[in-house]
């Protein structure tokens, strides 16, 4: 009896033990480098021809690998060759690019291959995943980057999509040479390749899996996805992946910025260095801090709005509170992108009209609505007054911004804007319905009540603006892409540092379904757009820059906008510097957890 | 003691020969409800209610429930009385005017459901054992049988963003209690004498249903209609809260939702007033309802 008692304990003794471990490991084996990172929406494809997203993209680069990638640490950003041998060789015209990638670098095993061994990754494999944008039967949504740009891509399309028919402009000149050609110069061009949407996907896996590759990737990246659903994606390292040791200086390393993150254990290691990679798709935020702050769940957050003032001593500098600086690492900096509204200018009500009369009067109305738009109270309200709030379309973050362009169009001004309304003969018995569409969340509902709430004070009569929800962001931005509301309120991250990628938002031949979702289409605008897409940075193209963003200031059609600073925390023991805007996706493989670091239950 | 017979409740006026008074059941029904001091206290606190949404829809209060221009946050003053919400709307307006919006959807959905339940109940119980009856309680079982909010997620997304989705899929759940108690009241009618009698001298059918048979159930539609009222309230702030419920407006669901995001940051104004008013308003019509469903209980009125 006595030997059996003993026995029980300890059986519940090490059930125990071995439970308070497996709690410690986020519920994986003890053995295992575990890093669980959060985000706050789940990727609509893990197909890189629809990695349209900032979340899809995170995911895709970490199952697929891109010709390019940005630098773990350089800020401001820094390209450098990823699969890619070295940067590209090109032609004196800029128009002819040489692209050498690695040799023996394998996809992960996968049934897709002959004998189920992943097969060398090969420049064939980069143009047929560049191909399949232009395939009308993937439904690509990245062809935008490439449309009218390469030699015989758009031609390859429109004679029916033949993966066997070569293109003059995208080549492959041996197993491990891309050749592109282009029709005029691209600065951009290497910028793109750094994107989930350039991603290298074999051809024996579209053939094999079809749709299912959605949510069942075959790459070459530094993980393979273990199991994927709409609450989290479980990866686990790629053992197959390519052994190169990081150079921190390399990777722009900054001692006085970045010391304190602990990357310097790094050095000299070959990423990746976890075994398992769980990123969590919690869109509450609410739900997603206590997450974070309970300790043995998430290990990373970006800070909720309604949680800055916690968690800060001081917002400027930003400092967070003692508490807090001994729990976490933070990290704060201006998004790589910005929120803005823009008016659907295909609307005869608010946009282009046939009569010339009533074009003015619109333009003299939207005028006025940006007067009526408070944007100090905006950062006020939903990004704690951090936000950076800016004139135009071209945001802080990239070189071409411009600190001294007026900001009439970001400051309130009731009256003014009711005389802009006088003046167009505007009066409550004659304003058009604005249809506003919003997601169904709360703060979607908010930021529209809000812009009522102003217009209401300019005299625009609330029973005028409509709310029109709708269930998704997938939907909304369907509603956008298919030109059927009035107004479109969105954010925009930069896919690269350059203010054209802000810039074609507004080009006229990118109208809907295109990226220019405000339908914008001003000949100086599209002639300036097309003369600076073919130069490379200078002062002057950042002067014919700044002229177009003038010029949608000038036409009343944005009401902009705002570049949020984000603030993340993250676990002490989680060696790392995240980053969930360029550089995106591409820092997870260098993440590194400490083992044995006891992680105990800490509720704030 | 005596054994009372199972009368019909409302014909008796049709029966009274004027030789002896005899009081009417609603008389009964109002002198037992005025003496239930809960029920009462129930009816007052819905009224107060009641006139407060009536002066939301007149435009006399609660008019300035969509204005921004107050402080985030702001705590109960003598200018904001219940604070202000992130954008600096005035929590006290919004709490007034989701009144309105209470009432609204509560009527709708009550008397639309208790109208369709009352009908298809009145048609599958005269009909009982036939096609009609089998096909209305094949009905009710299918729509009884789906998820609640999953249908009601169901008829939002056909619907693509109709502000009445919402009071649409209520409609189509709630009548079915309705509909199965009427059914049981009306098989049980119609054995009575008064309709065998109808049906002796050729009353049609449609006459002998909705002329002779539906009055009579009355009490039960009454009684069920509170009850939907009741639901209808609850259900439109979950859904709300959810997401699903009111689009262009505001209501204590929505307040609820918005305050998820305000109490992690110590903020309470949207989430106590909130739930206050819901509470307030349930609680009152419960207790209304309780006292009604005793007074116009057939065997205690009889009994009285």
């Amino acid at each position: 009896m006595r030997n059996l008692v003993w026995s029980l304990i300890a059986v519940i003794a090490v059930g125990t033990t071995g439970c308070g471990q497996e709690q410690r490991n986020n519920g994986f084996d003890p053995n295992l480098k575990v890093y669980r990172h959060a985000m706050d929406q789940s990727p609509s494809s893990l197909d890189p021809v629809q990695a349209s997203n900032v979340y899809a993209n995170h995911v895709v680069l970490n199952a697929y690998d891109t010709l390019f990638a940005f630098k773990y640490l350089a800020r401001p950003y820094e390209v450098k060759p990823n699969l890619a041998v070295d940067f590209p060789e090109i032609s004196d015209d800029l128009l002819e690019y040489r692209i050498r990638i690695k040799e023996g670098v394998h996809y992960i095993d996968d049934p897709a291959f002959a004998d189920g061994v992943g097969r060398e990754v090969i420049a064939e494999d980069f143009i047929y995943s560049i191909k399949r944008h232009f395939d009308p039967k993937m439904r690509g949504q990245g062809a935008w980057l490439w449309q009218g740009r390469i030699v015989g891509l758009d031609e390859w399309k429109e004679s029916g999509a033949d993966y066997d028919q070569e293109i003059e402009g995208l080549r492959a000149i041996d197993r491990h040479t891309i050749l592109i050609k282009l029709i005029r110069p691209y600065p951009q061009l290497i910028f793109t390749l750094t994107m989930g949407y350039s991603a290298l996907v074999p051809r024996e896996a579209v053939e094999t899996y079809g749709l299912e590759l959605a949510s069942r990737p075959v790459g070459s990246g530094p993980f393979r996805v273990t199991s994927y659903d709409t609450s989290k994606i479980v990866f686990e390292k790629n053992v197959k992946f390519r052994q190169e040791p990081v150079d921190i200086w390399y990777e722009g390393y900054n001692p006085e910025t970045q010391g304190f993150t602990g990357v310097e254990a790094i050095q000299g290691r070959s990423p990746p260095f976890l075994d398992i990679l769980e990123i969590d798709f919690i869109a509450e935020s609410a739900a997603r801090w206590n997450s974070f702050t309970k300790g043995d769940e998430v290990q990373y957050t970006g800070v909720p709005n309604e949680q800055v003032d916690n968690i800060l001593s001081s917002k400027d500098p930003i400092t967070p509170t003692q508490e807090i600086a001994d729990r976490y690492h933070m990290y704060a900096g201006v998004e790589a992108g910005f929120v803005f509204q823009a008016f659907n200018m295909d609307f005869p009500e608010f946009g282009y009209n046939d009569d010339p009369d009533r074009s003015r009067r619109n333009k003299l109305l939207r005028c006025a609505v940006i007067k009526g738009f408070d944007w100090s109270k905006r950062n006020e309200s939903f990004y704690s007054g951090l936000g950076i709030v800016f004139p135009g379309i071209i945001p802080p973050v990239v070189p071409e911004f411009d600190p001294e362009l007026s900001r009439w169009s970001v400051e309130r001004d009731v009256e003014e804007a009711k005389r802009l309304l006088a003046e167009g003969g505007w009066t409550a018995d004659n304003l058009p319905e604005l249809v506003y569409g919003t997601t169904s969340s709360v703060t979607s509902r908010q930021f529209f009540e809000q812009f009522r709430g102003w217009l209401k004070k300019i005299g625009y009569p609330s029973d005028r603006i409509k709310i029109k929800q709708f269930a998704t962001f997938g939907d909304i931005s369907r509603a956008w892409k298919n030109s059927t509301l009035p107004f479109v309120a969105k954010g925009w991250g930069l896919d690269f540092p350059d203010a054209e990628n802000t810039l074609q938002l507004f080009y006229g031949p990118n109208g809907s379904p295109g990226s220019n979702d405000a339908n914008y289409r001003n000949r100086e605008f599209d002639e300036l757009y097309r003369k600076t897409s073919v130069m490379l940075p200078s002062p002057e193209r950042s002067k014919l820059y700044q002229r177009m963003n003038k010029l949608v200031i000038d036409d009343c059609v944005a009401v902009s906008g705002i570049s949020r600073t984000r603030i993340m925390l993250w676990h002490k023991n989680v060696i790392a510097f995240p980053d969930r805007e360029i550089v995106g996706g591409f820092f997870l493989k260098y993440v590194d957890v400490e083992k044995q670091q006891p992680v105990e239950g800490e509720g704030t | 003691m005596s054994s009372v017979a199972p009368e019909p409740v409302v014909d008796e006026t049709v029966v009274d020969d004027g030789s002896a008074h005899r009081e009417s059941i609603w008389a009964k029904t109002v002198y037992k409800l005025r003496r239930d001091r809960l029920g009462m206290v129930g009816l007052s606190v819905v009224l107060l209610y009641f006139i407060v949404a009536i002066g939301v829809w007149l435009g006399i209060w609660a008019t300035e429930w969509g204005d921004v221009e107050g402080p985030k946050w702001a705590p109960m003053s003598a200018e904001y009385w219940f604070g202000t919400n992130i954008i600096g709307q005035d929590v006290f307006a919004r709490a007034i005017y989701s009144t309105k919006t209470a009432f609204e959807v509560g009527l709708v959905v009550a008397v639309l459901s208790t109208i369709i339940g009352a009908l298809l109940g009145a048609l599958a119980g005269f009909f009982s054992g036939t096609w009609i009856d089998e096909i209305i309680l094949w009905l009710k079982g299918v729509l009884d049988s789906i998820p609640f909010y999953l249908f009601v997620a169901a008829v939002a997304f056909a619907l693509s963003g109709n502000p009445y989705a919402m009071h649409i899929a209520m409609v189509s759940t709630f009548w079915t209690t309705t509909g199965r108690l009427v059914r049981g009241e009306v098989i049980k009618l119609k054995n009575f004498e008064f309709v065998e009698a109808a049906r002796a001298i050729g009353v049609p059918q449609v006459v002998i249903i909705f002329r002779h048979i539906l009055p009579n159930t009355f009490h039960i539609l009454l009684v069920q209609a509170t009850i939907v009222f009741v639901a209808a309230i609850k259900s439109e702030v979950i859904l709300s809260f959810l997401g699903l419920g009111v689009q262009d407006g505001v209501s204590w669901g929505l307040m609820i939702a918005e305050s998820t995001q305000e109490v992690l940051a110590g903020f309470f104004n949207n989430f106590v007033w909130a739930s206050v008013f819901l509470f307030g308003l349930v609680m009152a019509f419960n207790m209304f309802s309780d006292a009604l469903q005793d007074a116009l209980d057939p065997r205690k009125v009889a009994s009285e």
